[in-house]
């Protein structure tokens, strides 16, 4: 959902999404026909509800009351948040970024991965133990909302609702690029790098797309539907929890553990093994 | 009766050896053989053979303790090696009859995840406790040896004879004299080496036929489409993101150089970006195309850091800066990434407005001039 | 001859009868005879060629297996297989019948884990035995054919990684191919021409999968198994050589006959290398291509490496720098030719035409069947490890984005990195192999001279302390041992001369070196004895009667 113009893109968005979305399924077998149907009348009432939830909180947004949650937010952010981020969320030169505008989602991503508040500055801020309570972390995402908007967090249900297989097709487009086939994570340039995928939750892998965090693309939700989100997310957490049926997965990351392996295990044993031949008896 | 006899005209084996028949069976009689115990036709055969039996460390005593312990260790291994085998087949031939079902589900059961690896270390097992046996029945129970083998050098004898019959036939075919038999033989000889390499001929494709290399499914016009084909409109996407489209003809997503990277830059991307030179309007508003296909080994280039606004290609770590016209800043590409023109047609959804304008993917003798 | 059956001494057992008869029709038994009595020696270096022989035929084995299921086709299908997260995606048929392979074929997920291990095992093995062969320098004359033809199997068995690598058609696979397409196209002037021929057309087309098929399953394999049987046969016709040691010479071999002792071992370590194989077939996955997905030319994977053996390719690639070479006429080298086939050319050319190299620079054009230390040759062991060095940077190099992302290092340090040690590290690893080398000869040298270190302190009456040597040998009037090197080992301690406590049997010491003086004592008048005289190191090893210290060490008797 574009925060930039959603007068212009929701409604040609009611219009143009069941073409789109029949289009896209045509390669799919006759028996998933109805589910299909369904999502896309999921994927409609979606859309509309998440407009209409929208426009109250930009109506909001005007008014100066604060609710009891927003202060308790606002205490919070200007205990830990402060330094670098700014008085009034405009970010700090060198320091970060400003927040206006970057939504609960985004709050919700950096808060509960652990990665704000920063201890340090690095390439790349690390994931670790959450240092705010789920509470807490309710009342930064209503302080941060209230002031700017931004994406919010989906609205419930099962986020891993969604086709398996399409998730896979999507997450090798457009994820395993960076995260590796199945999430193990990958280097980047300098330093950086795509966390894995191990840890994170349902909703962290949600509000990760749909906000872009650090230097992840954004992927909103004209760009993958809530629905292809939820695919994707079905596929990370089904091929991550999945046992590997060949044996130890050792890391599932291909050739450079295979490679170690063979060196170290095979020709290892088969050099002890003939030594103990040559040996005498 | 002699087989003569019976069968008039054959000599049934039964003629004498020729004077050169010779060998050892000359200096050995079958009876002076029939003599000799087997210890000594095995040191007499071996002797022929170059080799000499040095010295001999019998295996342990018959019935001693020594041997009764190495039979036992043996004995358990091989006995062990049968199990692990046998263990191998209950488990194969076992699932999904008194075992439960080998195949593989979405959650993986307990046991089709236990399956693979139960065939492994059984069959693992087996071999490798059927091979420690042998070693061990070697070295504990056979008696050894130490031997030593001569090594000839190249008999002269054996030379100057070969040499000589070999010459000799050359000599008499007078190919050395008969020039034109020389010449003709190398010639049909040529000519036959070249006649049975020439179907290999069925291989060859002219590349520069219909310029293949240089030219992709873009047009002016076609629209740039997502993956499952749906079309592409300037608010679909977020400032910093990223979508890999394809041209919107049949098959375009499995093009393997049509796929392209759209991208929507960031405001502060938009104020730094310094476009290639004569492609300033290539892009439209914030977004820019560039093709995915690294211009070095051909890896789809997609792992777009929108903050540095670096694309890193994951099989060499070339490096793109996408406000530099996807120039390579870093690693073993030297060309950047070719730029897509793209527009917006009547429908509002963006299109194509011509081919790339240099040939996609990785660099090739005589890409320039194509 | 039919003369036989009355022959005094003829058979009288059916065994004997049966062998009889077939030698009649065959006439075996003189060379079955000459095979049994085949000596071979008895060091543990000499079987690691086998454990690659030993791969080749798992390979064949398991190979042929999954030929029963495997269909090299790119023609596109929908899966519909056991495997939920891929089911309904379209794919190659090719990828389709690999996954089918490890889903739905019993035991068929083994199989084919057992090839993939097998193959990388294979390689291994090939370059371990080709270090022996040549550190120890077993490819001088008259060995230099056996060593070229190795040297064209190790390109071979490359060959056949690369090719059956690509065959499942997955996402990793397909990237691998696409860069074997962009090192096809970057050769100068004809590169086009190649890629074309190769793939009929532009990448990826609809051919490349079979073609590869039959290249991995019928041309590699024939050629590779012919030129296994010219290895094996010149080296029956040439015999092993050996390591110096007592009764050695360049005209004999010393060791055990094939039969039985060689032939239970070789069986053994047959049976050995299979159960590793399948041991790690079961227990470790092995490229599971279920996890990768199917193939599409836009997608791919951080971290995308061909297997280990052509990780050295892979990461000479990444290292190399941005140059492309433009030349008049808008006619371009791209950079990538240079890491990749000039890289593999050189490498493999200068490691074919070694044996020539080192022929040349020495002028020692003589026949050797007796090894070399190391450590004897300081240049040629320095050559080795320096090229070792490089190569495995390279290899390195090729996992240089794995090893940023464990180790959490940054990708482009790991690129300077890879850069800079390409060029240093190479050297510093020749000149500190030679010292090494010369240290240890001079080691060799000084405990021939002033004998083996026994640890005991004496106290000499005017106070000075020294340690008490063990000379080897007889020494001269300045209490110097006598005794020339002679290429083998030299005991450094005492329990290899049985001054000590019984010497150690060795796990790691090759048969007779911890022995020689227990079986002197044990059989004086054997013949081994007798030829050793005129050698000069059969006394190597040996300490002679006045030679022990008067209070060191300890009693003899106290060996068992």
């Amino acid at each position: 959902m574009s925060t930039t113009n959603p007068q212009s893109d929701a409604p040609t968005d009611a219009t143009s999404r069941p073409v789109d979305r029949a289009r896209a399924r045509r390669r799919s077998k006759q028996r998933r026909r109805v589910a299909n149907v369904a999502g896309l009348m999921a994927s409609l009432v979606l859309t509309g509800s998440l407009y209409s939830v929208f426009a109250p909180a930009q109506a909001a947004e005007d008014t100066t009351s604060e609710s009891a949650a927003e202060a308790a937010g606002r205490e919070l952010y200007e205990r830990s948040c402060i330094t670098c981020h700014g008085e009034n969320l405009e970010g700090e030169p060198n320091r970060g970024p400003s927040l206006i505008g970057v939504g609960e989602a985004s709050v919700y991503f950096q808060v509960h991965t652990g990665r704000m508040p920063l201890v340090r500055q690095e390439a790349q801020a690390p994931d670790k133990p959450a240092v705010f309570s789920d509470a807490e972390i309710e009342q930064l995402m209503a302080y941060v909302q209230a002031n700017g908007g931004g994406p919010e967090l989906p609205p419930g249900g099962n986020l891993r609702d969604g086709d398996l297989a399409e998730g896979g097709e999507l997450f090798r487009l457009n994820c395993a690029s960076c995260h590796n086939f199945v999430g193990e994570g990958g280097a980047l340039s300098s330093g950086k790098y795509a966390p894995s995928l191990k840890d994170a939750t349902d909703l962290e892998i949600y509000t990760a797309m749909l906000t872009g965090p650090e230097n992840m693309p954004v992927f909103g939700d004209n760009q993958l539907t809530p629905e292809e989100k939820r695919s994707i997310i079905n596929y990370v957490q089904t091929v991550k929890f999945q046992a590997d049926p060949g044996g130890a997965g050792i890391g599932r990351i291909g050739p450079v553990g295979e490679g170690l392996v063979i060196w170290v295990v095979g020709i290892g044993a088969l050099m002890f093994g003939i030594f103990w031949m040559g040996s005498k008896a | 009766m002699t087989t003569h006899d019976t069968r008039p005209g054959s000599a049934g084996g039964a003629d004498t050896p020729g004077p050169l028949h010779g060998g050892p069976d000359e200096d050995y009689t079958p009876e002076q053989l029939a003599a000799m115990s087997r210890e000594e036709l095995d040191i007499l055969g071996a002797r022929y053979d170059g080799v000499e039996i040095l010295h001999v460390d019998p295996g342990p005593e018959p019935g001693s303790r020594l041997e009764k312990r190495a039979v036992r260790q043996v004995g358990w291994t091989f006995a062990a090696a049968g199990i692990s085998a046998f263990l191998f087949l209950v488990v194969y031939a076992g699932s999904g009859w008194f075992l439960p079902e080998w195949n593989w589900a979405t959650e993986g059961t307990t046991w089709s995840a236990l399956f693979n690896p139960l065939l492994g270390l059984f069959m693992g097992l087996a071999f490798a406790l059927a091979g420690v046996g042998l070693v061990l029945y070697t070295k504990k129970l056979l008696p050894h040896e130490t031997a030593v083998q001569d090594k000839h050098d190249g008999s002269h004898f054996d030379r100057v004879t070969t040499g000589a019959t070999l010459v000799g036939g050359l000599h008499n075919s007078g190919l050395a004299r008969r020039k034109l038999l020389t010449r003709s033989l190398g010639f049909m000889g040529a000519a036959f080496g070249l006649m049975l390499v020439a179907p290999l001929g069925g291989l060859i494709k002219n590349p520069n036929k219909g310029n293949p290399l240089g030219r992709t499914s873009w047009a002016e016009g076609v629209r740039l489409v997502r993956d499952d084909g749906t079309p592409v409109r300037p608010g679909d996407q977020e400032p910093g993101s990223l979508e890999t489209v394809f041209p919107a003809v049949p098959g375009g997503n499995f093009q393997s150089d049509a796929a392209t990277m759209l991208i929507r830059l960031r405001p502060e991307q938009v104020a730094a970006d310094r476009p290639r030179e004569g492609q300033a309007d290539y892009g439209y508003g914030d977004y820019v195309a560039y093709s995915k296909i690294c211009t070095h080994a051909g890896c789809p280039v997609s792992l777009y850091e929108q903050e540095t606004s670096r694309i890193l290609c994951p099989c060499h770590q070339s490096q793109f800066d996408v406000t530099q016209g996807a120039k390579p800043v870093f690693g073993p590409a030297t060309r950047s990434l070719p730029q897509l023109p793209i527009t917006v047609d009547d429908e509002g959804y963006f299109v194509a407005r011509s081919d790339y304008p240099e040939a996609v993917g990785p660099t090739y003798w005589n890409r320039e001039r194509i | 001859m039919a003369a036989t059956a009355t022959t005094p001494g003829a058979p009288t057992s059916r065994l004997g009868k049966a062998a009889t008869e077939f030698d009649d029709r065959m006439i075996v038994a003189g060379p079955v005879r000459r095979t049994l009595n085949k000596v071979f020696p008895d060091h543990w270096s000499f079987l690691l060629g086998e454990i690659a022989l030993y791969c080749f035929i798992i390979l064949l084995l398991s190979g042929t297996y999954l030929t029963f299921f495997f269909d090299a086709s790119m023609v596109e299908v929908e899966y519909q297989g056991e495997y939920d997260p891929l089911r309904g995606t379209q794919m190659s048929a090719a990828y389709a019948s690999a996954l089918d392979l490890s889903f739905d074929v019993r035991g068929g997920l083994f199989m084919r884990q057992m090839h993939h291990w097998a193959a990388l095992l294979f390689v291994a093995a090939i370059v371990v035995h080709l270090l022996r062969i040549f550190f120890t320098g077993a490819f001088r004359r008259p060995r230099e054919s056996n060593w070229l033809i190795g040297v064209v199997m190790l390109v071979l068995s490359l060959l056949m990684g690369v090719t059956g690598y690509t065959l499942p058609d997955d996402l990793l696979s397909g990237t691998g191919l696409r860069i074997i397409s962009a090192i096809l196209l970057s050769i100068p002037v004809i590169g086009t021409w190649a890629h074309f021929a190769v793939f009929n057309g532009d990448f990826v087309g609809t051919e490349i999968i079979g073609r590869f098929y039959i290249a991995h399953v019928l041309i590699f394999p024939a050629i590779l198994l012919a030129l296994i049987a010219v290895h094996l046969l010149i080296l029956v016709k040439q015999k092993h050589t050996q390591f110096p040691g007592p009764g050695r010479t360049e005209h004999n071999v010393v060791g055990n006959r094939l039969f039985p002792t060689f032939a239970g071992k070789a069986t053994g370590l047959l049976l050995v290398v299979f159960g590793v194989c399948a041991a790690l077939a079961g227990l470790v996955q092995i490229n599971p291509v279920w996890l990768w997905g199917p193939y599409n030319p836009a997608q791919v994977s951080a971290a995308s490496q061909p297997d280990w053996y052509i990780m050295f390719l892979d990461g000479s690639t990444r290292i190399f720098p941005a140059w492309d070479i433009n030349l008049p006429g808008d006619y371009t080298i791209p950079a990538l030719f240079w890491p990749t086939v000039v890289v593999a050319g050189l490498m493999f050319t200068v490691l074919a035409v070694y044996p020539m190299i080192e022929r040349k620079l020495t002028g020692d054009t003589a026949s050797h069947h007796l090894l070399q230390r190391p450590r004897d040759v300081p240049v040629r062991t320095s050559l080795g490890v320096m090229a070792l060095t490089f190569y495995v940077w390279l290899l390195l190099a090729g996992g240089n984005d794995v090893i940023a992302d464990k180790f959490n290092i940054s990708l482009n340090a790991m690129t300077w990195v890879g850069r800079i040690g390409v060029i240093i590290l190479p050297p510093i690893a020749y000149v500190l192999t030679y010292r090494i080398c010369l240290g240890l000869q001079q080691h060799d040298r000084e405990v021939l001279e002033h004998g083996i270190e026994t640890g005991v302190i004496r106290r000499l009456p005017h106070g000075e302390f020294i340690e008490v040597h063990q000379p080897l040998g007889p020494v001269d009037e300045h209490g110097h041992g006598q005794l020339a090197y002679g290429g083998a080992p030299v005991p450094k301690r005492m329990n290899q001369v049985g001054g000590a406590r019984r010497a150690i049997r060795g796990f790691f010491s090759p048969i007779e070196q911890p022995s020689a003086v227990e079986l002197e004592q044990l059989g004086e008048g054997r013949g081994l004895a007798a030829g050793e005289a005129s050698r000069e190191l059969t006394s190597s090893g040996r300490p002679s009667d006045g030679g022990r210290p008067s209070d060191g060490g300890r009693p003899q008797d106290a060996r068992d």
